[in-house]
């Protein structure tokens, strides 16, 4: 019996629910746009504020977000504010998801959500590496995943596929050292936006 | 007579990154006192590919072999998530035939990836079946390449079927051998029951997932809630346990393996009929209802390099891995290349809770508590 009521709960509380009501309460000054999609609802705010929208989300009792499931930087390089960040977020009481997305250019800042969702520090951390978007007050930014001494963000659309530098074992230094990169055959790029297949001739 | 004065200042202790115990290149900077842990921190990149700017150059077809080597042990959840994502936004219908082998090969796979974690002493011979059965279908032990867009690449083989009933009967009573050996073993009651404790509220605050979650008390199974594949029209339960410690996982894999036989059971036994690979595309921009033997008529075929373009929007698909909840947050450009393509690995944001869980706790057990967590470094570094 005590499993049926928390279905009915659960059907009642769907997934435009949260998403609705958090439009109709948050603050105008947070939240500027919001979309909803089949694929998932978004909304876009400042670079100011995913702080105070994150924890709003978080804490009331309509919303309660409480997963921080990813945060990604994705670069348009054809815009003004070129970085987007988006956060994925997840509330399971509700069964339901939703993105908050934010611009940023090479120099803004973005408020980190850490305080909240202790588990954003080491995303974080990969879209500073990533892509350049720091976070102000951050507890521990540094890079992640590429190598000691990279320069450069590797997902912004400006470093090519096979970056600068490669690196090789450098005997008479008896350590690893890295050079600027050579490439024996030229970077194959396949046309394939036709069905027919392409002859490489010529 | 002069005692030796005792240090008092703490020692900075590195493990890895290449060490036999270790899942992988982890390099772990650990600070002790004596035998106590302080303060455990994890180096990561070690294993970074660039599997995320990989895939904005490549079309879907000619990234599916870097998926599997995320997660080199759970191999066709990477794949089907990379082909749920475009089947989503393309809104394709992926047969029912095509469906339930899908789940099959997850629910195998999922069973491979629990047997790994158990220990390769003791799993082995069972992992060997299970590659064996993947070897008949695809061709391949591990690095399989099966899914598609629309279904699967290519149908069972004759005979498949009874092969893996015999598999699951055989394999229900090695799990029984194995609950004995190992479950009322006072040993390893002793090196896992109490150790690593997670509370329900933290393991929401930190964003873990999968067993973790499971073993802390929240019944929250992705293919439960999300629905997805033909998960609904078996007869399953969710395997959740209350107390949060490592004996507590430990049981919630075993329970999930026996779980995901019986899935499998009930599977093969009501597989019907059909294709198993959807090959038209339902719903494309350009062309409007074009004849089969028009010019633009568009389809996904198998050579060349098929012309699938993802529409331009945003989408996360996620899944339920064996290690947690593996997603991917794919933006789409009207082409045939992904605009964004980011992976979110469970392993990344399990490891996190390492420095916390390893507080107070002996060198030894870290490692312990590290195998608990269940993380394959080539899905935390892509």
């Amino acid at each position: 019996m005590k499993r049926n009521y928390k279905k009915a709960f659960f059907i009642f509380m769907d997934n435009q629910f949260i998403f609705k009501y958090s439009w109709k309460t948050t603050p105008k000054k947070w939240v500027h746009k919001m979309e909803r999609s089949e694929h998932g609802n978004r909304s876009d705010t400042n670079t100011d504020y995913p702080f105070q929208l994150l924890c709003f989300l978080k804490l009331h009792t309509y919303t309660r977000v409480q997963v921080s499931i990813d945060i990604c930087g994705v670069d348009h390089p054809s815009r003004k504010r070129r970085f987007e960040v988006v956060h994925n977020l997840l509330s399971t009481r509700y069964n339901s998801r939703i993105r908050v997305q934010t611009s940023a250019d090479e120099v803004t800042r973005i408020s980190p959500v850490v305080s909240p969702f202790p588990s954003a520090g080491r995303w974080e951390r990969e879209v500073w590496d990533m892509s350049g978007v720091s976070s102000i007050n951050h507890p521990d930014l540094r890079r992640i995943s590429t190598d000691y001494g990279f320069e450069g963000h590797p997902l912004r659309k400006d470093l090519p596929l096979s970056g600068y530098v490669e690196v090789r074992y450098d005997d008479p230094e008896k350590r690893v050292v890295s050079e600027p990169i050579e490439m024996t055959q030229e970077f194959r790029y396949f046309d394939s936006a036709s069905p027919w297949e392409q002859r490489s001739d010529g | 007579m002069t005692v030796p004065a005792t240090r008092k200042d703490l020692m900075i202790v590195n493990m890895g990154p290449h060490h036999p115990s270790m899942h992988g290149v982890l390099r772990l900077i650990v600070t002790l006192d004596g035998e106590d842990v302080i303060n455990c921190e994890p180096v990561l990149g070690y294993l970074h590919r660039g599997m995320e700017k990989i895939a904005e150059n490549r079309t879907i077809i000619q990234y599916l072999p870097y998926v599997t080597r995320w997660d080199y042990l759970a191999t066709m959840f990477t794949e089907a998530i990379t082909v749920n994502g475009p089947e989503q936004l393309g809104n394709i219908q992926v047969p029912k035939r095509a469906s339930y082998i899908r789940a099959i090969m997850l629910e195998l796979s999922r069973i491979a990836s629990h047997l790994l974690w158990l220990g390769p002493f003791m799993a082995d011979i069972e992992r060997e079946l299970i590659y064996d059965l993947f070897e008949a279908v695809t061709g391949m032990r591990m690095m399989h390449n099966y899914f598609r867009i629309g279904g699967v690449a290519a149908d069972l083989p004759h005979g498949w079927i009874d092969k893996c009933l015999d598999f699951c009967n055989y394999f229900l009573t090695v799990v029984a051998e194995y609950q004995k050996l190992i479950t009322r073993n006072p040993i390893f009651l002793e090196r896992v029951e109490g150790v690593g404790i997670i509370g329900g509220e933290e393991v929401i605050n930190w964003g873990l997932s999968g067993p973790m979650l499971r073993a802390s008390g929240i019944q929250w199974d992705l293919r439960k809630v999300d629905h997805y594949e033909c998960y609904d029209e078996f007869d399953w339960e969710v395997q959740w346990q209350k107390e949060g410690d490592s004996l507590a996982r430990y049981l919630v894999r075993i329970n999930e393996m026996k779980e995901s036989i019986k899935i499998i059971q009930q599977a093969l036994e009501g597989i019907p009929g059909g294709p198993y690979e959807n090959l038209e595309v339902r719903r494309f921009d350009r062309t409007k209802d074009s004849e089969w033997n028009d010019f633009e008529y568009r389809f996904i075929s198998k050579k060349p390099s098929p012309t699938f373009e993802l529409s331009k929007q945003e989408l996360y698909v996620r899944v339920e891995a064996p290690k947690g909840e593996l997603g991917i947050f794919l933006i789409g450009d009207q082409s045939i290349f992904p605009w964004r393509w980011k992976i979110r690995p469970p392993g990344f944001i399990n490891l996190q809770i390492l420095p916390q869980l390893v507080k107070r706790m002996k060198l030894a057990d870290i490692m312990t508590i590290l195998g608990s967590i269940d993380i394959i470094i080539g899905e935390v570094d892509r």
